[in-house]
């Protein structure tokens, strides 16, 4: 168990190690100098500001104080909004992580639900709606699902039924927050669904559910002390990559729904060529999903106890 | 007891004929595969489906009497259906059939362009992701050993970091067009088919057609391509049709965000991204781009879906 | 006459496929006492292993599909038994350990959890006796250290371990019947033979009936006291073991031993093997399901279904060289 502790933490630093060099270095092949797109600055400003930004010193040092910088969360200073990275990450963040988290629970919950349900009702209603939810969700991109909910069940509900039921965009209220988790959580519904009916089929035609039904289980007790957990395993498995696809689809569900969080500043950042800003959003976000799979992969060395040996 | 006659009792002793009777008819596993694709009622729609959003692509925008830059402001914004009444230009008395956009350009023209940029885009990427992916699972499966661990342990670090990250930076970074979002989604997409192939390699070289090969003195490069890239075929054509959408997924995806194909070209994504600027007023501007990307998606999906289940024995009844 | 346990009597069950209707069983009368062990033995896919799991209806319905027939088990009609009177039995009445010890444990539970996990169904005791209670039935199986490996999960097991917790589970409600489905298939054959001491042990020890399914004859010799084979879904010949051996009376079961290496014989008899696979039972044959392999077919094998001889001592098998009205060899025109 240790030893899979230590490896994993092992593959994590690394990753962040590269992620960060990436970014440095992607940094560094932009085409044109950050300061040189605004042509009122004289060569003394420019030099002042270079030296400001260490953009004077040789690349090797640059790249280590970038490092040192971004391990201690000094992520730069937003040219677009003058402020530093890390206190536009601090304050947006929670809003994405809100809307990201209701969007996983949302995908998880009922992913899981629908695809147990549907495998041991396999061929009935059940079955057919999770397959019906499951296509909807791996044939419509995140954001036009968002727009196509704006437009439905917001702007024409209120037109047509005068039911203001969702808003159309804005964060705050409950209701506010139902439309945008529904569309940033649906694909990761239907990989989460489609991968949990696969799974407890399996699981229902293994030898070990014959075990269990040869004891004189019923039905029910089958399913809630054998077939659930080990079904679910590998849906355990696919969260890190989930979360990664959730909170890259909230850069896109927060600018349609006008959320005020880090997604919609990276979107602006991105259109504004704010490059301190992107390159800080993405090393934030890089690392988070980062520490996202290793917590799943350490949480799945608990709950898997064949994990153990395998070390 | 009844009486039996004798006759009844000749000896004819074994039939090798019965004994060995195979009662389904033996077909190689590509004839087999092929009979059950085209069983399979869904798969074989979807591959219409496929085909009939591709010939409309090619031929489409030859056939519309507008181009897809021109632009009518005397009828911007139009409805499906409208007539183009605007003197002069060769589409004059020919209909909007899905109206026009903001700058008053065909959207059916267009959309027909963007099929062609976003299917271009999904199917070569896929492609490209196949060879390398192909490459570099299969060195590392079939050499094994230290060479095996570092060139895994490289794609476990690369595969640690978001690949729609990746793609963005490299967006920042290269001039934008069709072949920079090909080059940045090959770049991270042959991953998830490296994994693949290496597996599958694995899986095989443990088996005695392999030794077999070895022994009568095959060169590692033979082997690899002779052997165990015809055997791992099955299982990577599926994964290949399964990566198309989502290729086309990042396309549209990169194009909401601005780093997609620049304007005047179009693709579904940047059609679906103009559509959710003005979608409020204008819904059919949002709802005819984002039908062809789902429908894509979906045949593409199915269609995957369906060749694995004609593929995999286990399922073979 | 012992206490019967288990009575069969012309059991048929058929699978509905896309393919049409697959005859698994078509007719197989079997019956064991309590202290007995029954060995069925054939080739795979004969139908042992759905007859087996049709006395405890594991099998999943449909696409199984019980025709006709009956089950007697200790007084229920299985038959007619409906899945909540079913799980009462399962468990209580009759257990059954499987082919692979390997995979039919649940990986991720504590063995000795799963070992009285039907006690706990079937006896309602506290948390803290079934603890006991495992360590006790892990300790009769004769299983080192019971108490830590109580707490062990399957993937710490070897193979011979696990099919002795396996018969521990199996054995932890004191059923009156046990099958044991090809339960040496799996394992070593160093192992085979503590699993069937074991067996034999547990037998002695609790009077329990077992079905002892396999398709090897060498295990049915040490510890069978009656051997039913089995071919394309039915019984074609039942005896004692010593009958079954040493004057069987179908060719089949002739073949069967055959093809098994004999240490004691004086002469070198190569071994033989029995040409061809086993009809479809998608389309049975009309007559003899054998026929078609048989050295000493005849005209009659083909047409109709041999009726079943029975001899004075109880040695029943169904084969037209049995019936009284057949003609000798030479005059059958028998070469072989």
């Amino acid at each position: 168990m240790a030893r899979y502790i230590i490896k994993r933490l092992a593959y994590a630093v690394l990753t962040l190690f590269v992620l960060i060099s990436l970014t440095f270095f992607m940094m560094r092949m932009l085409p044109g100098d950050p300061f040189l797109g605004d042509k009122t600055v004289s060569a003394t400003t420019l030099a002042n500001m270079q030296a400001k930004y260490g953009l004077d010193k040789p690349v090797y040092i640059q790249y280590l104080k970038y490092m040192g910088n971004c391990l201690r969360g000094d992520l730069g200073m937003s040219i677009v909004y003058n402020r530093d990275v890390m206190g536009i990450v601090s304050e947006s963040f929670m809003v994405s992580a809100d809307l990201g988290i209701r969007a996983l629970i949302f995908a998880f919950v009922i992913g899981v639900l629908l695809g147990a349900v549907a495998a041991v009702k396999r061929g009935g209603f059940a079955d057919s709606f999770s397959m019906f939810i499951a296509m909807i969700g791996v044939s419509v991109p995140s954001f036009i699902l968002g727009a196509l909910l704006q437009y439905f069940l917001a702007l024409q509900m209120r037109k047509v039924f005068h039911i203001n039921l969702f808003p159309i965009q804005g964060w705050g209220s409950f209701n506010q927050t139902v439309l945008p988790a529904f569309a940033l959580g649906l694909g990761s519904l239907a990989t989460v669904s489609r991968l949990m009916r696969t799974s407890m089929l399996d699981v229902l035609g293994s030898d070990y559910i014959k075990t269990a039904k040869s004891k004189g289980l019923s039905q029910g007790q089958i399913i809630r002390r054998h077939a659930l957990r080990n079904a679910i395993m590998p849906v355990i498995t696919i969260m890190g990559p989930t979360v990664a696809s959730v909170l890259t689809g909230t850069f896109v569900i927060e600018s349609i729904f006008n959320i005020p969080g880090l997604g919609k500043y990276f979107v602006i950042s991105i259109k504004d060529l704010d490059y301190t800003m992107i390159s800080g959003t993405v090393v934030f976000y890089g690392g988070l999903l980062i520490l996202c799979t290793l917590v799943v992969d350490l949480l799945y060395g608990f709950i898997d106890p064949r994990v153990k040996l395998e070390g | 007891m009844e009486k039996i006659d004798s006759s009844r009792f000749a000896w004819v002793g074994e039939s090798a004929h019965d004994r060995e009777a195979i009662s389904r008819p033996s077909l190689t596993f590509w004839q087999d595969a092929m009979r059950r694709l085209v069983k399979n009622r869904v798969a074989f729609i979807c591959l219409i489906v496929i085909l009939v959003l591709t010939v409309f692509s090619v031929f489409a925008p030859m056939l519309s009497p507008f181009d897809y830059r021109e632009q009518h402001y005397s009828h911007t914004n139009a409805p499906m259906g409208t007539l183009c009444n605007e003197s002069g230009v060769p589409g004059e008395g020919h209909k909007h059939i899905f109206g026009t956009d903001t700058l008053g350009r065909d959207i059916w023209t267009r959309i027909w362009m963007g099929g062609r940029v976003s299917l271009t885009i999904a199917v070569v990427s896929a492609l490209v992701d196949l060879i390398l992916g192909s490459v570099y699972g299969g060195i590392s499966g079939y050499f094994g050993g230290t060479v095996d661990i570092i060139m895994m342990r490289l794609l476990e670090i690369i595969n640690g970091i978001p690949y729609l990250i990746i793609v963005i930076l490299l967006m920042m970074i290269m001039k934008p067009g069709m072949i920079t979002i090909i080059v940045a989604y090959s770049l991270v997409g042959w991953i998830p088919m490296a994994r693949l192939v290496r597996g599958q390699v694995v899986a095989l070289k443990q088996q005695e057609f392999i030794a077999a090969a070895e022994a009568m003195g095959a060169s590692p490069w033979r082997i690899i391509a002779r052997h165990l890239l015809p055997n791992t075929l099955s299982v990577v054509i599926v994964r290949v049709t399964l990566a198309i959408p989502g290729a086309i997924f990042s396309e549209a995806y990169l194009s909401y965000l601005g780093l997609g194909i620049p304007l005047p070209m179009c693709s579904w994504g940047s059609l679906a991204q103009a559509g959710i600027e003005n979608f409020r007023i204008y819904p059919s501007q949002l709802i005819i781009p984002a039908i062809c990307i789902s429908l894509t998606m979906l045949a593409f999906n199915m269609f995957g879906d369906g060749l694995r289940d004609a593929f995999d024995p286990k399922l073979r009844r | 006459m012992a206490d019967r346990v288990l009575t069969i009597e012309d059991l048929q069950v058929s699978f509905d496929t896309y393919a049409g209707e697959v005859q698994a069983v078509r007719g197989v009368s079997l019956h064991v006492d309590a202290g007995e062990v029954l060995a069925v033995v054939g080739e795979s896919g004969c139908g042992k292993s759905v007859t087996a799991q049709t006395i405890m209806k594991l099998n999943p319905m449909p696409p199984a599909r019980i025709k006709g027939g009956k089950i007697d088990l200790a007084g229920h009609d299985i038959v007619a038994a409906s899945e909540r009177e079913m799980q009462h039995i399962r468990g209580r009445e009759v257990a059954m350990i499987f082919q692979d010890p390997m995979t039919c444990m649940n990986p991720t539970t504590q063995v000795g959890w799963q070992v009285v996990e039907s006690v706990r169904l079937h006896n309602k005791i506290s948390k803290k006796d079934a603890k006991e209670e495992a360590v006790n039935q892990l300790t009769r199986v004769h299983i080192p250290n019971p108490r830590e490996r109580a707490r062990q999960y399957p993937h710490e097991f070897s193979g011979g371990m696990r099919q002795r917790a396996m018969i521990a589970m199996a054995l932890s409600c004191k059923p009156k019947l046990l099958i044991a489905d090809e339960p040496t298939t799996a394992l070593d054959v160093t192992i085979q033979a503590q699993i069937m001491d074991l067996l034999s042990e547990m037998k002695r020890e609790t009077n329990t009936a077992i079905i002892l399914i396999t398709h090897d004859l060498g295990v049915v010799a040490g510890i069978a006291d009656r051997v039913a084979v089995m071919y394309a879904g039915k019984v074609v010949e039942t005896g004692t073991t010593r009958q079954i051996f040493y004057e069987n009376r179908h060719p089949y079961t002739r073949a069967l031993l055959g093809s098994l290496p004999q240490t004691d014989s004086s002469k070198r008899e190569p071994l033989t093997s029995i040409p061809g696979t086993p009809p479809d039972l998608l389309n049975p044959p009309k007559g003899c399901g054998f026929a078609a392999r048989c050295k000493h077919c005849m005209q009659i094998c083909r047409e109709e279904l041999p009726p079943e001889f029975t001899t004075e001592d109880g040695h029943k098998a169904c084969c037209w060289l049995l019936h009284p009205d057949c003609p000798s060899p030479e005059e059958r025109g028998d070469r072989t």
